[in-house]
């Protein structure tokens, strides 16, 4: 799997169709595991999407003390396993995205797992395919470096030179995540 | 045939024991492609696959689409007829039903005459069906009343193109091409939230440098991002218009050539906007000197730009002149007819654009024609079997309907798809004349507050268990897929007006055993007509990714791009709008001081009646509630949470306040698909438009009081 996760937060428009093709997706019981939140409802309707970064040394992993959240070959940082989790809830303090959930009535943890039945196929995950925005977007790294170059570009059409004081507007504001 | 259409190379996931049949939403105009998941030996619908290679949306999706599935099977389906015995459903054959209703119906046109009958349609079913009801309501019961609920929707845009461009067509241009074009204005859409799956196209054009200019009374999701918010008041559109008109001339921005060559009125309108100086824009919409100026100069200097808009503008006492008066601007401008450019509506319903066109509306007949043609009549008569003479007369429109049953004219309505006890305006005047009928009858495949007040409720099926057609906010013919057998006893609508057309005696003008033949009728029932369907087949579809109409043959390749050398007026010219500023139906009072402007959520559709009934929709948007600027809010001492009473000349009702910066401060906004006590439409207007009878949903008069939250009961 060479492709990535790839967010763009301004793009967001706050349909949370990402939350229910979450749900739609296999292994996910209905369920979703990602989040989307307004920034600040009072002054915009500006919203973001969040889910998981599947770190490559992730935290929720390493503070597992029954060692039951396993990364596949790829780099997916999985769902922590029925049998070994004992709903200690680590993971949840421990990630720094706050992703994991938990399942209360069912004593154990669920997050993102970028589709995986579908992303080891290179199909894209659910949210990423549904997102009418392109805020999440399942692409090559190689899209995923031209994009953040175009973002520089486009502030030189529109004009602008990057000064001191905003020098950060320059800077690409989404990130990607990548699991190899 | 195979009904799962993929293009080579595209990857879908699909499971050993499932498979994938391809359609589209059946919700609103972007039809947005889809695979729907179904497991092989259990006949159960399991979920929703993107559709990658649809090219107008891609795969995304919003999530009324991901979920739209979950209607087909849900355990709220009507799966057999239901018959009010003392004021209780209960549940019988079809042929108890269709025995009370021919007895009824048939009692009734004796008694009182033919027109005592009337149908009030809909637009979220396929071509065959929106072909069919009219059809059935004229030829098999024989009345004068029929009109559907796109008066609710798409009439003020049907009245404004007819009337600048000669002919209806939602857009002029195919939906692709947005990416390339340069400036947006978009007026009275909220887009993001109403046709998500189109932001694509706008976000891609952005991406490349596009210009946006958002006309809302609210900071939606594209009035965020715009490059000029224009934040008018609501029901000042026509004067904007003027003031952007009045700019756009003033500063030299027309195309002089384009104008002379293909427009008429130019003369006329230059006098008329002449009154509208950014200052006196200003004074009427609300909207600062600064913002109009920018945007005339952005709009105006943008060689391709489109003029969108969409019941914003169109759902006003005014819609029509709206309108005429946007899209004037795009002629202004030499825009229409060509690459990346032009004018479009935002088609509200899925089925919005070719439900209208096949005679479902009062005056009009299949192909667009007018029943008032007498060429017309005698065409369609020939189509349908019948004596010209038979053809009944223009009826009155959806609300008028229900003026006509106080009146005692109409003594029995079948209402098809559409759900008017919530989504008309005044609804207790519709709650009343539903009452107040001798006899009702209700096709739907979920339990609507309009059935409620039914006598005789007939199970419809879904999207989900039917073949045919339908046509997209673009213009472009596409395919819906039967997926699984029809639930229960349901049966599909133009089944059940078959039916009921041999109970009426007329049984041989309805000699249908599938959607395929009534589409071959429509076919030639279009022929000739500004819809012109005579060129497109089921197969063709399939084949091109849809064909857009006017398609006069079956070697015309579809006219994806509309008034490339003329326009469909009698001169082959555009007519110009001329059109002085006249305020709102309603506007603020002392009595009433505030502005009620109603409109949609992401997660609901039309009156809710399906989208209420699927839990990750309701987890999202449970009720309705009143959104307001913190300023508005203060001078009531409401905050976040509080319970807020609106009272209108109409009605009152309480609601929970939302309170955010992203709304102009003396306007309330409510969306509107709850039914009952939860209806916004209780207290909306129902001020029509003169033309396209559409009523002012958009725009009322409004006063605030805060209130106790309500009895944990009703909430
Ligand atoms: S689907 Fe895309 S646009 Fe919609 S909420 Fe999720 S990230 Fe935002
Ligand atoms: S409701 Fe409209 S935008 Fe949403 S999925 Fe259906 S057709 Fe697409």
């Amino acid at each position: 799997m060479n492709k990535i996760m790839y967010l763009e937060f301004e793009r967001c428009i706050g349909c949370r169709a990402c939350l229910a093709a979450c749900r739609e997706c296999g292994g996910h019981d209905a369920k979703e595991r990602n989040y989307v939140e307004y920034v600040d409802f009072m002054e915009s309707r500006q919203t973001y999407p969040m889910l998981c970064m599947q770190c490559k040394d992730p935290a929720c992993a390493r503070v597992c003390p029954a060692n039951a959240i396993q990364i596949t070959e790829e780099g997916v940082v999985l769902s922590a396993m029925e049998e070994k989790c004992i709903g200690c809830r680590n993971c949840t303090f421990g990630c720094p995205f706050g992703i994991p959930k938990f399942d209360f009535e069912e004593n154990k943890m669920y997050k993102c797992d970028m589709c995986y039945d579908r992303s080891k196929h290179d199909i894209a995950p659910m949210c990423a395919s549904v997102c009418p925005s392109e805020a999440i977007r399942f692409i090559d790294f190689d899209e995923m470096q031209e994009l953040r170059r175009k973002r520089t570009q486009m502030n030189l059409i529109e004009g602008k030179k990057p000064a001191e004081h905003d020098k950060w507007q320059y800077v690409p504001e989404f990130f990607g995540v990548y699991s190899d | 045939m195979s009904e799962f259409v993929v293009k080579p190379g595209v990857k879908n996931l699909v499971h050993d024991d499932e498979k994938l049949v391809t359609t589209h939403c059946s919700y609103c105009g972007m039809q947005c492609g889809m695979h729907i998941r179904v497991h092989k030996k259990t006949g159960k619908i399991m979920g929703v696959e993107p559709r990658y290679d649809w090219p107008v949306t891609m795969g995304k999706m919003c999530p009324k689409g991901v979920t739209a599935y979950q209607q087909v099977q849900h355990p709220d389906r009507i799966k057999r007829p239901l018959i009010k015995k003392n004021g209780k459903f209960v549940e019988s054959s079809w042929k108890e039903a269709l025995d009370l209703i021919e007895t009824k119906f048939k009692e009734l046109q004796s008694k009182y005459g033919k027109d005592s009958l009337s149908v009030f349609g809909g637009v979220s079913m396929t071509n065959e069906k929106c072909y069919l009801v009219g059809k059935y309501a004229r030829v098999a019961l024989g009345t004068r009343y029929i009109d559907y609920n796109g008066r609710f929707c798409m009439s003020s845009a049907a009245g404004g193109f007819i009337k600048t461009f000669g002919i209806d067509r939602g857009s002029t241009l195919p939906w692709p091409e947005l990416e390339h074009s340069d400036c947006f204005f978009m007026a009275g859409s909220n887009t993001a939230e109403c046709h998500p799956t189109s932001i694509q196209w706008f976000w891609k054009a952005k991406d490349k440098g596009a210009k946006m200019i958002v006309v809302d009374p609210r900071e939606t999701p594209t009035a965020r991002v715009a490059d000029v918010h224009l934040d008018l008041k609501p029901g000042t559109d026509s004067a904007l218009a003027n003031g952007m008109m009045h700019l756009i001339i003033r500063e030299g921005y027309v195309d002089e050539d384009y104008v002379r060559e293909r427009c008429n009125n130019y003369e006329e309108l230059k006098e008329a906007v002449k009154l509208f100086t950014p200052e006196y824009t200003s004074e009427i919409t609300g909207v600062a000197v600064e913002k109009i100026v920018k945007a005339a100069h952005i709009y105006g200097r943008s060689p391709r730009s489109v003029v969108m808009f969409a019941r914003g503008v169109e759902q006003q006492s005014k819609g029509v002149d709206n309108v005429a008066l946007y899209s004037s601007m795009a002629l202004l401008r030499g825009q229409v007819g060509k690459f990346a450019s032009g004018v479009a509506t935002f088609t509200g319903q899925g089925n919005g654009q070719g439900g209208r066109e096949h005679g479902q509306k009062a005056d009009l007949l299949p192909g667009y024609r007018k029943l008032t043609d007498p060429e017309a009549v005698k065409y369609i008569s020939s189509v349908w079997g019948i004596n010209p003479e038979d053809m009944p007369k223009p009826g009155v429109s959806a609300y008028e309907m229900f003026d006509e049953i106080q009146n005692g004219n109409i003594r029995a309505m079948h209402v098809i798809c559409s759900n008017p006890a919530v989504s008309a305006p005044n609804t207790e005047h519709i709650w009343s004349g539903f009452r107040k009928l001798d006899f009702l009858v209700v096709s739907d495949f979920f339990l609507s507050e309009t059935a409620e007040f039914a006598d005789v409720v007939l199970p419809a099926t879904s999207w989900a268990e039917d073949e045919g057609t339908t046509t997209n906010l673009e213009g472009r013919v596409i395919r819906i897929r039967k997926v699984i057998e029809p639930v229960g006893e349901s049966k599909p609508d133009w089944l059940i007006m078959k039916e009921i057309a041999e109970r009426m005696g007329k049984g041989k003008h309805f000699n249908y055993d599938n959607p395929g033949e009534i589409f071959e009728e429509l076919r030639i029932a279009s022929k000739g007509g500004k819809a012109d369907y005579s060129g497109i087949t089921y197969d063709r579809i399939v084949k091109e990714d849809g064909v857009f109409w006017p398609c006069p043959s079956e070697d015309h390749p579809g006219t994806p791009t509309m008034f490339k050398e003329r326009f469909d007026t009698p001169d082959g010219k555009a007519n110009l709008a001329v059109v002085n500023w006249k305020p709102a139906g309603e506007y603020p009072t002392e009595d009433f001081p505030h502005i009620l402007t109603t409109g949609r959520v992401v997660y609901h559709y039309l009156s809710g009646n399906q989208t209420r009934r699927i839990d990750f929709l309701m987890e999202q948007c449970p009720v309705p509630y009143a959104e307001m600027h913190p300023e508005l809010a203060s001078q009531y001492n409401l905050s976040s949470g509080d319970y807020v009473r609106l009272t209108t000349r109409r009605s009152a009702m309480d609601l929970e306040v939302r309170i955010t910066k992203a709304i102009r401060n003396d306007t309330v906004f409510v969306p509107y698909h709850w039914g009952k006590e939860l209806a916004v439409n209780q207290l909306t207007n129902p001020c029509l438009d003169p033309v396209s009878r559409m009523p002012e949903f958009k725009v009322c008069a409004v006063k605030m009081q805060k209130t106790a939250a309500p009895e944990a009961s009703l909430k």
